[in-house]
């Protein structure tokens, strides 16, 4: 029993972890209808600028601010260039190209930059450290994770329900034509939604880094699991990415303790359940 | 190069431009005729000795692949790129972790580039899906890393020399060592494959024998294990005497770093195969790795004139300490050059140059290298080893040397647990 609550804890953890990755892309295919095939490339970026920032100011709070600054600043950037020309209904084929071809080149630049070593970045001395639970020291960085996925998902749900910035997003996504002909310029509003998710995903890695190391082909790793938690939750919802990460994230780990040949399979196997009797996901939209 | 324009920003006039373009076209058509009919002069081949090397440079053992070629071209540039009277040329491909990438790319190198045979490997599970192919084709292949005991057991080729370990190899001592020094109940901890499997057994024969006990085995996912928390939970449930692990690359980090978050680094001693702390992953582990001990045919303080000279000469190339793996790609090279010179640059009969191989003996890094000839494994000296923190770093210092050890050729050693 005492087992089975600690994995409870970490499948929680792990959970909380991976809903911080997943938000990023939900918002943009969610707000956007953009699917974004290089958002692992900004998490492991955002990591490796965290790692580059702790090295040389040791301050991992503010590595945890400018990290996802940068990045957001370069996803305005590739929006304003490239992205904006693939806006459109029919359009998804070319946006999972160009984001592929970014994710391909950002991971060859990234190792060019940083290397190919495995780099860890040592949690914040404010949060380094165990406590006890049963008969296990539980790492407080991992326990404070939990609140960082809360108040993420509370915060997100706050902007994009109960904001007006969050009603003209959403106003955007469903006409775009009549939120120009209210004279609202939908083109910063959605780059400012990419801007958000690809900084969510440069946060993540921040966040991550402590726990997950950073490394490359780290940014596949993320963007295959994120993937898979944002299909089960429901294309683009937030509530489906939340509770898409509840779910993976207690079958990895579950799957992990109990049956750990088996982890992989289990997770798409749980994908594939879900689909099968959902197939839009868990609180996807019908026909999205 | 617009026909419509006539403005040349480059200062490259269009004459030139064409006259550069029609020499390389020609140069790369005549090629193939060069290298057809050049090498052979009076039946004998004078032309560069083209090694394929097939090593992984993407995905986590990138850094394994890396070094294994820095530590090659080093060697190769001390001998002047020359061996038996030819000058050596190198095809490399990537591997990445994948026996199915790696099945293509030998065949590219093999069939298009006909090399004249192939060195590197580092994943045991890409080793034993290529087995065949070499076996099949007579072509020679020089492993630089893979551990996997059946290609020096019962999956033995002539064509398949080994110039780094088998997985057995460091584990085995290892078992005794702990079982006699540490405790009596071990845990262990390997990742779900090839070079997981040959850890648990080898470890096990000798521990149990030496009055040790297995509590328990958990196999964690390959190549990318994740959240490790879950593992660590496990441990902390079972309360051994001792862990006994072997990680490498990403993995090894990841499974440190979580030992010691989790507590457990200072509770349960924990041990493992050289690999999973080794001068590529201790930077990154950090303190978290104290303490690790690990069996290993190699260290970075072994102390030897050659191991001296290498490190200096890895660190003014690279930039960084040199690795178990750079010192395989080293010994590689040199084997490689001895044999050629042995054979007097003949590659033409592979046999000649298997014949060779057994008396290859010289100074490595790692002490007195030689091959043990029916294993095709080299027989080598394992140290225990610790890290600890020396002037200001860590790394691992010798606390015994076990003694020579030759792989058994069979499973005689081995226990299934």
């Amino acid at each position: 029993m005492e087992t089975f609550i600690i994995q409870l804890l970490n499948g929680l953890v792990f959970s909380m972890l991976l809903f911080t990755m997943a938000a990023g892309l939900s918002l943009i295919f969610g707000q956007m209808d953009v699917i974004n095939l290089a958002h692992g490339s900004f998490y492991l970026l955002g990591g490796y600028i965290g790692l580059t920032m702790v090295r040389r100011l040791n301050n991992f709070w503010l590595a945890l601010v400018v990290a996802p600054l940068l990045v957001g600043a370069l996803g305005l950037v590739l929006e304003y260039f490239f992205l904006r020309r693939l806006y459109g209904r029919h359009r998804h084929l070319d946006q999972v190209l160009f984001t592929f071809g970014l994710a391909l080149i950002a991971a060859d630049l990234i190792r060019w930059y940083w290397g190919a070593y495995v780099e860890s970045v040592p949690p914040p001395d404010l949060l380094s450290g165990q406590v006890p639970v049963f008969a296990v020291q539980f790492p407080i960085y991992r326990l404070s994770l939990i609140g960082v996925g809360v108040a993420l998902a509370l915060f997100l749900w706050l902007l994009i329900e109960r904001t007006r910035i969050g009603a003209i997003i959403r106003a955007g996504v469903a006409d775009a034509e009549m939120v120009s002909a209210l004279g609202i310029d939908v083109h910063k509003v959605f780059a400012g939604v990419f801007a958000l998710g690809v900084a969510l995903a440069a946060l993540a890695g921040v966040l991550g880094s402590p726990v997950l190391n950073l490394y490359p082909g780290l940014d596949f790793e993320i963007l295959i699991l994120t993937l898979v938690v944002v299909v089960v939750g429901g294309l683009g919802t937030l509530k489906g990415a939340f509770f898409g990460s509840l779910l993976i994230g207690m079958a990895d780990t579950f799957g992990k303790a109990f049956l750990p040949e088996f982890t992989l399979f289990l997770i798409f196997a749980v994908m594939a359940v879900v689909l099968l009797l959902r197939p839009s996901g868990l609180f996807g939209l019908e026909g999205a | 190069m617009s026909d419509k324009k006539t403005v040349q920003p480059t200062g490259l006039s269009r004459r030139e431009f064409l006259r550069a373009a029609g020499i390389a076209a020609g140069a790369v058509a005549a090629a193939p005729l060069l290298s057809a009919c050049g090498p052979f002069v009076g039946g004998r081949a004078t032309g560069p000795v083209k090694i394929g090397i097939l090593l992984p440079y993407s995905d986590i053992y990138a850094v394994l692949g890396e070094s294994i070629t820095a530590a090659m071209e080093m060697y190769f540039e001390e001998v002047g790129n020359e061996a038996g009277g030819r000058k050596i040329e190198l095809i490399k491909e990537d591997t990445e972790i994948k026996p199915d990438v790696a099945q293509q790319k030998a065949r590219k190198l093999v069939e298009q580039d006909e090399v004249d045979l192939v060195a590197g490997i580092v994943s045991s599970g890409v080793l034993l899906a290529l087995r065949d192919y070499f076996d099949a084709n007579k072509k020679l292949l020089i492993c630089a890393n893979a551990g996997a005991n059946p290609i020096s057991r019962d999956r033995k080729t002539p064509y398949i020399w080994r110039t780094s370990f088998s997985n057995w190899q460091p584990n085995w001592p290892t078992g005794k060592w702990a079982a006699e020094n540490v405790g009596k109940r071990a845990f262990i901890s390997v990742p779900d494959y090839a070079a997981g499997e040959n850890t648990i057994t080898a470890f096990a024969h000798s521990f149990v024998n030496a009055g040790g006990e297995v509590i328990g085995v958990q196999r964690t996912p390959f190549p990318n294990m994740g959240d490790p928390a879950p593992f660590m939970a496990e441990i902390a449930d079972a309360n051994p005497d001792l862990v006994y692990a072997f990680y490498s690359g990403g993995a090894a980090v990841t499974f440190v770093k979580a030992y010691a978050d989790f507590g457990l680094a200072g509770k349960i001693p924990l041990l493992s195969s050289g690999f999973m702390v080794e001068e590529d992953v201790l930077p990154a582990q950090g303190e978290a790795a104290l303490g690790v001990r690990s069996g290993l045919h190699w260290a970075l303080l072994l102390d030897n004139e050659t191991n001296k000279r290498f490190r200096k000469a890895y660190k003014e190339r690279t930039g960084r300490e040199p690795n178990v793996f750079a010192v395989q790609g080293y010994d590689t090279a040199r084997v490689i050059v001895e044999m050629l010179n042995k054979v007097e640059g003949d590659t033409s009969n592979v046999d000649k140059m298997i014949e060779v191989l057994p008396d290859i003996q010289f100074d490595s890094p790692r002490g007195p290298f030689k091959f043990d000839a029916k294993s095709q494994n080299p027989s080598q000296h394992i140290y225990l080893r610790e890290v600890r923190e020396v002037d200001g770093e860590l790394h691992n210092v010798i606390i015994e040397d076990m003694g020579e050890i030759t792989d058994p050729g069979d499973n005689s050693k081995d226990l299934q647990v």
